[in-house]
């Protein structure tokens, strides 16, 4: 993984001193409340509704060991003992001291780690494949990129007050896992006919209140040009991207009012001036990033099926783990495996010290001291050996860290919703935790098969509920919680957004309905076909009859019927017993 | 109070948010327009610096109005201003300038602020000397850190 020069390390501790001056001057009244909020924000700390948040940010969701570790530590010393993995991939402390806020980031800073540009409007974490360098379907390691992009983007001068937060992703694979199709800008890297690196650009994409799928406006371009295109991009919405209207301030707000047409030509007409210009990548460059991201010294080991085949059949637990949470490795012998942290009862994304000190522990025993954090809040140890993934999941199982569940019904990605932020109109994690009690049988979920449930407790998205499988949005109408439901999104390389079923539900009735959602599709679906498939084949009207009965054959009554049903159902059930 | 090239200077200026250009007076591009001699010109840091170019090229100075001070717009309007278009008068930001923003300022080519007091005033000295490198090419420094020797030391 990448090291820091010893200009990387300068401009840290430099910018640790710089904000504990700023806290300073803060405390004593010569920074106003509203400047120090933007000041705070380009260093991750956000004020919540019980206390600050910090942001540390996770490069592109690598992070070693001794980081790992290092975040454990500070959890204790200045937290409650545990952090939570962000659908950023960055990992957030939910209790620390404004007035300790600059030692911890000394602290991280003593590790390579910092949370700059972690939240405010401005180039946020780049982010990419979780299984980018090792994955088995990798066309172009994309992680030197990634880390090219984040130098580029730190403090840069012209593009640190944008209209609006900035996401930029990067996939190098086949199976897109970075979601590029919804972000500010996704980045796809493929190979030409010579084998040279070329970058495709899907720009506007996003959720939040008006998901949109990105539009592609360049394809091909070469490798030197990645950071001046770039910059022509975020010079062009830094300009005329509406900063009047928060809501309308991202950019693929801009993209669609101009056009992506119109938005691709001034693009190019800025590139014009900055094509071959200053920040043009030499190759020298490219391959010094590079050689950080070298392949660790692997063992020539060989695959492992009749051992694997073996192992499995004497135990079902272990069995439907690798099924599941075990993906193929490009070197044979070795296997990538995911850490769950969906276990119900517990908020999705959670992890404690004790766990994060674990899987520091166990990624240098069965690996090289690496660790990934998913989007989908998950921890990922990139390099085990197969034949070390029983003595693994047996660790795992007993950490807690080794349900079978990735990808499936209970593998749900789920914002910090109303018990912790802000922003939300309602909570998510206790819809979370009522949704895997009521389908807690593992065999009916890996009946189910691939099934993303995605929860956001405001249309703000961090659940990213726009692209579930199955999307759940918490509304709130006249101070009560309720919730929409969506089906057929998906963030994969065939990104879609799902479709509203129709009128929203109390909390209470969240898991029956995502129930009836399931059986229609258990009913349609063709031998083998996952639920993504059934749902675009049928569309979205069996489940909006499963789901809204109509009561007098028309359909047009339907809407104002349900509207009704659920308000009454949710006063007369009680609340789920967390929530209460 | 101003910040010019990293000092606190009396003003030579008199910025009117209205009114007729003439010497001594920062004045609205259309007044300067009409009569620069002698005059200085501020505009809105969300105008499209190619409408006014080539003539503003001509002013001593042109102060960039930004109206609140996490308006990035004055950012870009500065950069294009000094490093596509070559002005080489005084680049002043003036508005809701924050102290600690300052540094961003100076980085896309300007030289003078106008700050609140003369306490804010010091506070902006202090920042622009604070971050002692940065990555990116700007007005400070003409190339990126990875096009500079010893940067991969």
């Amino acid at each position: 993984m990448y090291q820091y020069s010893a200009f990387d390390r300068r401009f840290v501790e430099e910018r640790v001193e710089q904000y504990r001056d700023q806290t300073r001057r803060f405390l004593n009244g010569d920074i106003s409340d509203d400047a120090f909020q933007q000041l705070r924000l380009r260093n991750g700390l956000y004020i919540q509704r019980l206390a600050p948040m910090l942001r540390i940010a996770v490069p592109y969701g690598i992070l070693s060991a001794t980081q790992l570790r290092a975040i454990a530590a500070i959890t204790r010393d200045y937290d409650r003992g545990y952090g939570h993995l962000s659908t950023r991939q960055n990992m957030q402390i939910n209790w620390p001291e404004l007035t300790d806020v600059p030692d911890i980031l000394a602290r991280l800073a003593e590790v390579e780690m910092h949370c700059i540009q972690t939240s405010g409007s401005c180039i946020r974490n780049v982010t990419t494949d979780q299984f980018a360098g090792v994955a088995g379907d990798e066309i172009v390691d994309a992680r030197p990129y990634c880390e090219i992009i984040r130098q580029w983007s730190t403090y840069h001068p012209e593009f640190d007050w944008l209209p609006r937060k900035f996401k930029i992703a990067v996939n190098g694979a086949e199976s897109d896992r970075a979601a590029t199709h919804v972000h500010d800008i996704g980045i796809r890297v493929r190979r030409g006919d010579d084998g040279a690196p070329l970058f495709d650009f899907l720009v506007g994409g996003g959720l939040g209140r008006t998901p949109v799928i990105g539009s592609l406006i360049r394809q091909g371009l070469p490798e030197k040009h990645l950071l001046s295109y770039l910059e022509a991009i975020l010079r062009v919405y830094n300009r005329y991207g509406r900063r009047d209207n928060k809501y309308k301030a991202r950019i693929k707000i801009l993209v669609r009012a101009m056009t992506p047409e119109t938005f691709r030509e001034r693009v190019d007409a800025e590139w014009a001036h900055l094509k071959d210009g200053p920040s043009t990548l030499p190759d020298a460059e490219v391959s010094r990033i590079r050689a950080c991201f070298a392949p660790p010294e692997y063992d020539d080991l060989v695959d492992e099926p009749a051992l694997l085949a073996r192992q499995r059949l004497q135990n079902p637990a272990f069995n439907t783990w690798m099924r599941h949470n075990v993906a193929p490795h490009k070197r044979s012998g070795y296997a990538i495996v995911t850490l769950s942290t969906k276990v119900t009862g517990v908020p999705p994304g959670d992890v404690t010290d004790e766990q994060m000190d674990a899987v520091a522990d166990w990624s240098e025993r069965f690996g090289f001291g690496e660790v990934r954090i998913s989007h989908e809040q998950n921890l990922v140890l990139p390099d085990v050996a197969q034949r070390d993934l029983r003595t693994l999941f047996d660790l795992a199982s007993a950490a807690m860290l080794g349900q079978a569940n990735a990808g499936l019904l209970t593998d749900m990605i789920c914002c910090p919703g109303g018990d912790y932020c802000a922003l939300a109109n309602a909570k998510s994690i206790p819809v979370a935790e009522a949704i895997q009690r009521r389908f807690d049988d593992y065999d009916y979920l890996h009946d189910l098969g691939p099934l993303d449930i995605n929860i956001s407790g405001c249309m703000n998205a961090c659940g990213h509920h726009h692209v579930g499988h199955i999307g759940i949005l918490g509304v709130d109408k006249r101070g009560e919680e309720f919730y929409q439901i969506s089906v057929g999104g998906n963030q994969a390389e065939d990104a879609s957004l799902g479709q509203i079923l129709g009128p929203s539900f109390g909390r209470a009735d969240v898991p029956g309905v995502i129930e009836k959602i399931l059986d229609v599709y258990l009913e349609r679906r063709f031998e083998g076909e996952p639920f993504l498939h059934t749902a675009r084949r049928i569309g979205i009207e069996p489940f909006k009859e499963r789901v809204y009965p109509a009561t007098d054959g028309r359909p047009g009554s339907r809407p104002k019927v349900a509207a009704q049903v659920p308000t009454q159902d949710a006063e007369r059930r009680p609340r789920s017993a967390r929530a209460g | 109070m101003l910040v010019r090239d990293g000092r606190i200077v009396a003003d030579p200026w008199t910025l009117v948010e209205d009114g007729p250009a003439r010497p001594g007076v920062i004045a609205p591009f259309d007044a300067w327009k009409r009569s620069p001699q002698g005059a200085g010109v501020w505009v809105d840091g969300d105008r499209d610096v190619e409408e006014l170019v080539p003539e503003i090229l001509e002013a001593p100075v042109v102060a960039v109005r930004f109206p609140a001070y996490a308006d990035g717009r004055g950012l870009t309007f500065g950069a294009l201003l000094r490093g596509r278009y070559g002005f080489r008068g005084e680049l002043r930001a003036w508005g809701d300038v924050l102290a600690d923003l300052t540094e961003y300022m100076h980085r896309c080519g300007f030289n003078a602020y106008q700050l609140p007091d003369r306490r804010q005033a010091e506070v902006a000295i202090a920042c622009m000397a604070r971050m002692s490198d940065h990555y990116q090419a700007s007005a400070t420094e003409p190339l990126p850190a990875f096009r500079r020797e010893a940067f991969a030391t």
